[in-house]
């Protein structure tokens, strides 16, 4: 992408601040990629509308029942947690939930960008004091859609105000997820998975360990495997070093 | 590609925001059409053969199972405890999907305007337990378009795609 000061000045624009996060979306006994709308924690499912978070109690498992809504914007896409935080992604905010109780959400903080487009605030992944996000902007202006794209990593110590620390422009990505000081971000729109190193957390350092794959679009990572999806396929990777990265399995057609 | 025209525009846009609107009433022209699937097809859940993946989607990984989202069809289920030879299991077809999770034996899915849950402790035979209607509030209007549209009639099943239609007196339109 080129990189003219005009670009700039419209990509700090649009990220005034959008956040989220989440380790993988850990569900009582598995595990899912950073894109979805559905988790569960803790005895409880959170469902996404377009405007709501629903709360759904399985203490009835085979019946959900429907216990709380919260009501929000429209634009929710992702759902994560992270250390009894809910990090939504939505077209057009980041929001941060309280699930100390997980029976009743509250909301913590929504970073609002009430400019006139389109905007993705796509998964994030949260190691500790800070948050990872892809943001894949699409950007509608009378029918003529463009993106703009990057990877954020945000302060998230005070989750009532997420700060903005850095970013690194991807080209379309997608999902993510970390292992150790290592961040993998598919990056669908250069064919890539990208790996940057993030020892100094508030520093995104894009590293030579990437992979080129076809379209990839999300990923897990559980222990010494990578599990890495495409619009087609997964492939698996073991990651057990990093200096070694290799593809230990790919499904066959 | 993104050029400098397209900052100018987006610039352009940030300082003064308006689309041109078409008037009030019926629109004729170029559009979007809803493509239903009756509400018979949508409550068809079962175990199919295996699979390709087209489209996919989700992903969730439990007990050496890679599950894998095929975009309104269903989900794909690989048995991955070799790595070097995956298992391509089983297919489970879940008409309108576009979501899942999965808790203990359950799969919970979204399923148009309802949520279900799907026993898969037998994965060749799995089957709906439960339904919570009305419950989901899907999108009634195409994503990511800007134009008119053939309004969704809720009455002639689940939506599962838009195509793209000659419209004739079209009521809705998505304006930003």
């Amino acid at each position: 992408m080129k990189k003219t000061l005009l670009g700039y000045l419209c990509f700090l624009l649009l990220f005034v601040a959008c956040t989220q996060d989440a380790d993988l979306a850990i569900s009582e006994g598995g595990k899912s990629g950073s894109i979805t709308r559905f988790t569960t924690h803790q005895g409880y499912m959170y469902v996404l509308n377009l405007n709501e978070v629903q709360t759904y109690s399985l203490s009835n498992p085979n019946k959900p029942l429907l216990v709380h809504t919260l009501t929000t914007d429209y634009g929710l896409e992702t759902i994560n947690i992270y250390d009894n935080t809910i990090f939504l992604g939505s077209t057009t905010a980041l929001y941060i939930l309280d699930i100390s109780d997980p029976a009743q959400p509250v909301l913590l903080s929504k970073t609002d960008r009430s400019l006139a487009f389109f905007s993705g605030c796509d998964p994030v992944v949260v190691k500790g004091n800070y948050a990872y996000s892809t943001v894949k902007t699409i950007i509608n202006i009378c029918g003529n859609s463009s993106s703009m794209s990057a990877v954020i990593v945000f302060d998230i110590v005070d989750k009532t105000r997420p700060i903005e620390l850095a970013f690194y422009e991807l080209v379309a990505p997608n999902g993510l997820g970390y292992k150790n000081n290592y961040l993998f971000v598919c990056d669908e729109g250069s064919d890539y998975l990208e790996v940057f190193d993030i020892s100094e957390p508030n520093k995104l350092v894009k590293t030579s360990l990437g992979i080129p794959i076809i379209d990839p679009i999300d990923l897990i990572i559980d222990g010494s495997k990578m599990f890495v999806a495409t619009k087609t396929d997964f492939q698996i990777f073991d990651v057990s070093d990093m200096n070694n990265i290799r593809r230990i399995g790919k499904i066959e057609r | 590609m993104f050029t400098k025209l397209h900052y100018f525009y987006i610039a352009l846009a940030l300082l003064f925001y308006s689309c041109e609107k078409a008037p009030l009433g019926f629109y004729n022209g170029m559009g979007k059409r809803p493509k239903y699937i009756s509400f018979d097809e949508l409550k068809s859940i079962k175990s199919l053969p295996p699979e390709d993946i087209t489209a996919s989607g989700t992903i969730f990984l439990k007990d050496n199972l890679f599950y894998i989202l095929e975009w309104r069809k269903g989900i794909h289920v690989y048995d991955i405890s070799d790595s070097l030879n995956t298992v391509n299991l089983v297919f489970l077809s879940i008409p309108a999907i576009t979501d899942f999770t999965i808790s203990g034996q359950y799969l919970y899915v979204d399923s148009w305007v309802d949520l279900v849950t799907i026993d898969i402790a037998n994965l060749q035979q799995i089957k709906e337990v439960g339904r919570a209607e009305n419950v989901l509030k899907p999108a009634l209007y195409p994503l990511l378009y800007d134009g008119i549209f053939e309004c969704v009639d809720a009455s002639k099943g689940a939506v599962i795609d838009w195509e793209d239609a000659e419209l004739t007196d079209a009521k809705c339109i998505t304006s930003n």
